[in-house]
């Protein structure tokens, strides 16, 4: 009996001696939200780390939202991204925990000329770093000065990027949200390339990092979305911007809503057409020994405004308008294309879908298939666009005013 | 059934060592009644003390010579009525007794002709005369005999039938047990109208006493609990039962558990449905609380309001109480180990909100938890304890000091408040009171296993929870049954209940197995199935579509 005593004893002093084992109090660690990477003039790293003030931040309880800022920024100079964190952890009272480090900002610079290629493995392999963190190109700015930004509706800058871009890519699929994860996957295949959204902030850059930033109501230096960067082998090529990233949304299938216009009776841009249901197909298919895509779009919406007087009670109208919305989806879409191909890399994956229901041809093709067969090949879009609705509606009431005599 | 008598007889032994001290016999010789009224009367006296209470009627019946006749009864424990009208009036103003009697004869005619009361019987020996007496009886001497009249007058103050304050419902009977024994028995008479209802007697307490019943269906519950039930009572040798709670600590499978493994309750219709099921009621006088046993842990979830609502609303209130359960055992232990190991667990958002409350806690979160546990503890036992008149200043004390006071001065975080209500309320929402104490015993011990090694360590404790309640007999029956051992036939009442229309059988591990059918085939009500007009017009509209 004293034995088994004995034993019991020991086996819960073993468990309660080995100390509280990995425990962190939440006012020992330093929330870091977002950062930053740039390259400094001798070809160093710059890590720029945004650190939530939890007291700051409006709604807690201290009422200190609004006078004092929401995040502090550190910065610090290594050869590599691990160097970084323990040279910032010289500067910063407290232990920094990445596990709700939500983006990352790569700067421009670095993304052109040396690639993102090597920047990630430490993101990928610490336990603590999130595979879904967003990432973002800075366009124009160095990385540090949007991870620097104070914002006002969103205390946190790094929470107003995400949100940002994603109802972008909402709204307009001008922009994408790309998570780590995706991009190291897109890096590593063959048959795929990654692009990443652009974030840029636009006006005063000088007092972006100031309180007084967020304290008028036209704000001085806001972050916005600046585009789609394109990359080849790990290295920023090109931008997509307006209708050339939306046309490349489409053929990604990651559309969810987003406005059409079109003329009508030449009057430019008459009626809006907002997408409500879409879904792109690409399918691969050999013609002749010869890999060929087919992009099949069924679109659904509603016209949403009409400038112009015209009869929307008349399936005529709406069939006409349903073929002509078709016909400039289409062109975006191969404008878009066109626009990949001579960049000479693959954003849409055609080659991953090539290989999914090609393998063996694939094979034969993969090499050099971003050089050679990608930009010569042969796609063939088809647009089904469908009037579900006219909005509230059906004829304008422009078609009503008496000086129109229709 | 010889070591039972055994035990008794050592019993009475130690008790007349007790009461007289220095008598001299210390054989088990019974002291027999004296023929002489003086020497009973004096007898009497110098057992009882001389206690005012006990009351001495003197009469005289019969005729030349007269006879001497002593009535003796205890104040309060009668029945006034039942002595004064049945009792002393019968005696003096019978015909019968002013003829000229016998003494010999006196006590026959009494006890046949003239006492119009339900019980008498003649007892020869001291010890059943006081146990009669003591227990409301009135006692008939008559001068020259050697034996006394037991007449039945048990009666006196007692609480009436009411409402129970705990295990309370909407719909349902609102009797409650009370502190009579003969009161509580007869409620349960009046619910199960058989003669299968069977009960036994006895009485537990060298000093005390008590009289304690248990109470089963013949034929429903199986022999073998019952016969330990017994077994269990029989052995019990102390001096004295003022609750069931000392049958219950006495009789129970496993001490050291924090796990109830008996269970009590106030109302007679949950009695009822247990004892259906196969289980053994044990009535203790002075008690309302009456056990049932054997108790399963499921059991403990199970309100008898359940069985009255329908199927769906009562599946949904069990598995909430489920969720209430396990909310009031891990809540703090929860938010120690996500604030304070995981906090990659915790949406972004919240955690910036918390940890800015957390900024200028000086404890660590496991102290703070353990801290707000403790101070609720003391804040709801002082509230169970205290007088009434002063329980507003309590709460108001409570709820400024801890709610208010603590947290404006940083010294408490408000999520931890919120987190410690919770679960307060949620140990309260718990419908068995002793499940809920054993819950909040167990809310420690997963705080400092959170505290110390994080999910890893409350999974640690999880795992040692789940084997310990799997180890628990209640009367030989497992504690976990019908989860473990699986019985998929009894699952049907466990974390939902089925319709009251699939009840087929009674718990396999609880009733005699040879008696499990409880309701026939084809119990499900269904609508008429003509329904006249409806009926034809039906079938003209699937013409029409055809």
């Amino acid at each position: 009996m004293n034995r088994k005593w004995l034993v019991l004893l020991l086996m819960i002093g073993t468990t309660f001696t080995s100390g509280c084992w990995d425990k962190k109090e939440l006012n020992e660690i330093a929330i870091v939200s977002a950062m930053g990477i740039d390259k400094d003039k001798e070809g160093k790293l710059v890590g720029t780390f945004q650190i939530i003030n939890p007291g700051n931040v409006a709604g807690s309880l201290q009422g200190g939202g609004g006078t004092n800022p929401a995040i502090s920024v550190y910065r610090a100079t290594g050869n590599n991204v691990l160097g970084l964190d323990s040279i910032a952890s010289t500067k910063i009272s407290r232990d920094m925990y990445f596990a709700h480090a939500n983006l990352i900002v790569i700067g421009e610079e670095i993304a052109k000329e040396e690639g993102i290629n090597a920047i990630f493995d430490a993101f990928e392999r610490s336990p603590e770093f999130r595979a879904t963190s967003r990432i973002v190109i800075a366009r124009g700015v160095k990385a540090r000065d949007i991870v620097e930004t104070l914002t006002a509706i969103d205390k946190v800058s790094a929470e107003k990027v995400i949100r940002t871009i994603e109802s972008s890519e909402k709204q307009q699929g001008r922009s994408i949200s790309v998570n780590l994860q995706e991009v190291i996957k897109n890096l590593v295949s063959t048959g795929k390339e990654p692009i990443i959204s652009g974030f840029t902030v636009k006006g005063n850059t000088d007092k972006e990092d100031k309180m007084e930033n967020t304290q008028t109501s036209d704000i001085e230096a806001n972050p916005t979305t600046a585009g789609i960067g394109v990359f080849k082998d790990g290295k920023l090529i090109d931008w997509l911007d307006g209708n050339k990233a939306i046309g490349s949304m489409w053929v990604l299938d990651r559309i969810a809503h987003t406005n059409l216009n079109i003329d009508w009776n030449d009057k430019k841009d008459a009626i809006t057409y907002q997408v409500q249901r879409q879904k792109t197909n690409v399918a691969a298919k050999m013609k002749n020994g010869k890999p060929k895509m087919l992009i099949k779009v069924l679109v659904e919406g509603d016209i949403r405004e009409a400038n112009i007087p015209v009869n929307l009670n008349s399936p005529h109208v709406l069939i006409d308008i349903e073929k002509r919305l078709a016909k400039d989806l289409k062109k975006e879409m191969e404008d878009a294309i066109v626009r990949a191909q001579k960049n000479k890399s693959d954003i849409f994956g055609f080659g991953e879908i090539m290989h999914e229901s090609h393998p063996k041809e694939w094979k034969k093709i993969e090499k050099d298939w971003d050089d050679v067969s990608f930009p010569k090949l042969e796609v063939d879009v088809q647009v089904e666009t469908f009037i579900r609705r006219t909005g509230l509606r059906n004829k304008p009431y422009l078609s009503n005013l008496k000086k129109s005599d229709q | 059934m010889v070591s039972f008598f055994k035990n008794k007889g050592q019993m009475k032994k130690r008790e007349k060592q007790k009461i007289d001290d220095k008598d001299q016999s210390k054989s088990k010789k019974l002291e027999y009644i004296d023929s002489s009224i003086s020497a009973n009367l004096d007898h009497m006296k110098k057992k009882t003390g001389n206690s005012p209470d006990i009351i001495v009627r003197t009469l005289k019946i019969s005729q030349n010579p007269e006879i001497k006749t002593t009535i003796l009864y205890v104040q309060g424990l009668i029945d006034n009525p039942s002595v004064t009208d049945f009792l002393i009036e019968s005696i003096m103003k019978n015909p019968h007794l002013k003829e000229k009697l016998l003494p010999k004869e006196a006590l026959d005619v009494i006890s046949e002709e003239v006492v119009s009361l339900g019980g008498v019987e003649s007892v020869t020996d001291w010890e059943k005369l006081f146990l009669s007496l003591l227990s409301g009886d009135s006692i008939i001497f008559v001068d020259g005999i050697n034996k006394a009249l037991v007449a039945s007058t048990r009666g006196g103050e007692r609480r009436s039938i009411q409402e129970p304050s705990t295990h309370l419902t909407v719909r349902g009977s609102r009797e409650g047990f009370t502190e009579s024994n003969a009161t509580n028995i007869a409620m349960l008479r009046r619910i199960i109208n058989s003669q299968d209802l069977w009960i036994e007697s006895m009485k537990i307490g060298t000093v005390t006493k008590t009289d304690v019943s248990i109470m089963y269906i013949n034929g429903i519950a199986k022999e073998g609990i019952v016969e330990e039930v017994k077994k269990r009572l029989k052995g019990i040798n102390i001096d004295s039962i003022l609750e069931s709670g000392y049958i219950e600590q006495l009789i129970e499978d496993q001490v050291m558990t924090p796990f109830p493994t008996l269970n009590h309750t106030e109302r007679p219709d949950m009695v009822a449905g247990n004892l259906l099921e196969g289980r053994v009621a044990i009535f203790v006088n002075g008690s309302p609380f009456v056990l049932v046993a054997p108790a399963l842990f499921v059991q403990f979830f199970q309100s008898v309001e359940d069985y009255y609502n329908r199927f769906d609303i009562a599946s949904a209130t069990r598995f909430l109480r489920i969720i209430v359960f396990i909310i009031s055992i891990v809540g703090p232990a929860v938010y120690v180990a996500a604030t304070t190991f995981h906090q990659e667990m915790i949406p972004s958002k919240l955690l910036v909100i918390v940890a800015a409350q957390r900024e200028t806690v000086p404890l660590p979160a496991v102290v703070e938890a353990l801290v707000m546990e403790i101070t609720f503890e003391i804040l709801r036992e002082a509230s169970l304890r205290m007088p009434k008149v002063v329980g507003s200043t309590m709460s108001i004390v409570g709820a400024l000091v801890i709610g208010q006071a603590a947290v404006q001065a940083g010294a408490v975080s408000p999520a931890m408040v919120i987190i410690v209500s919770i679960t307060a309320i949620a140990s309260f929402a718990t419908p068995s009171y002793s499940i809920a104490i054993s819950a909040r015993i167990v809310r420690f011990g997963f705080i400092i296993c959170a505290g110390v090694l994080g999910f890893y360590g409350m999974i640690l404790a999880f795992i040692v929870l789940i084997v310990h309640l799997c180890s628990l007999r209640s009367f030989g029956v497992p504690y976990m049954s019908p989860l473990a051992p699986l019985n998929p036939e009894g699952l049907g009442d466990t974390f939902f209940r089925r319709p009251m229309w699939a009840f087929k059988e009674r718990p396999k591990l609880l009733s005699s197995n040879n008696n499990l059918i409880r309701e026939g085939d084809n119990q499900r009500p269904l609508p008429p199935e003509s329904r006249g007009m409806k009926t034809s017009d039906k079938k003209k509209g699937e013409g029409n579509e055809s």
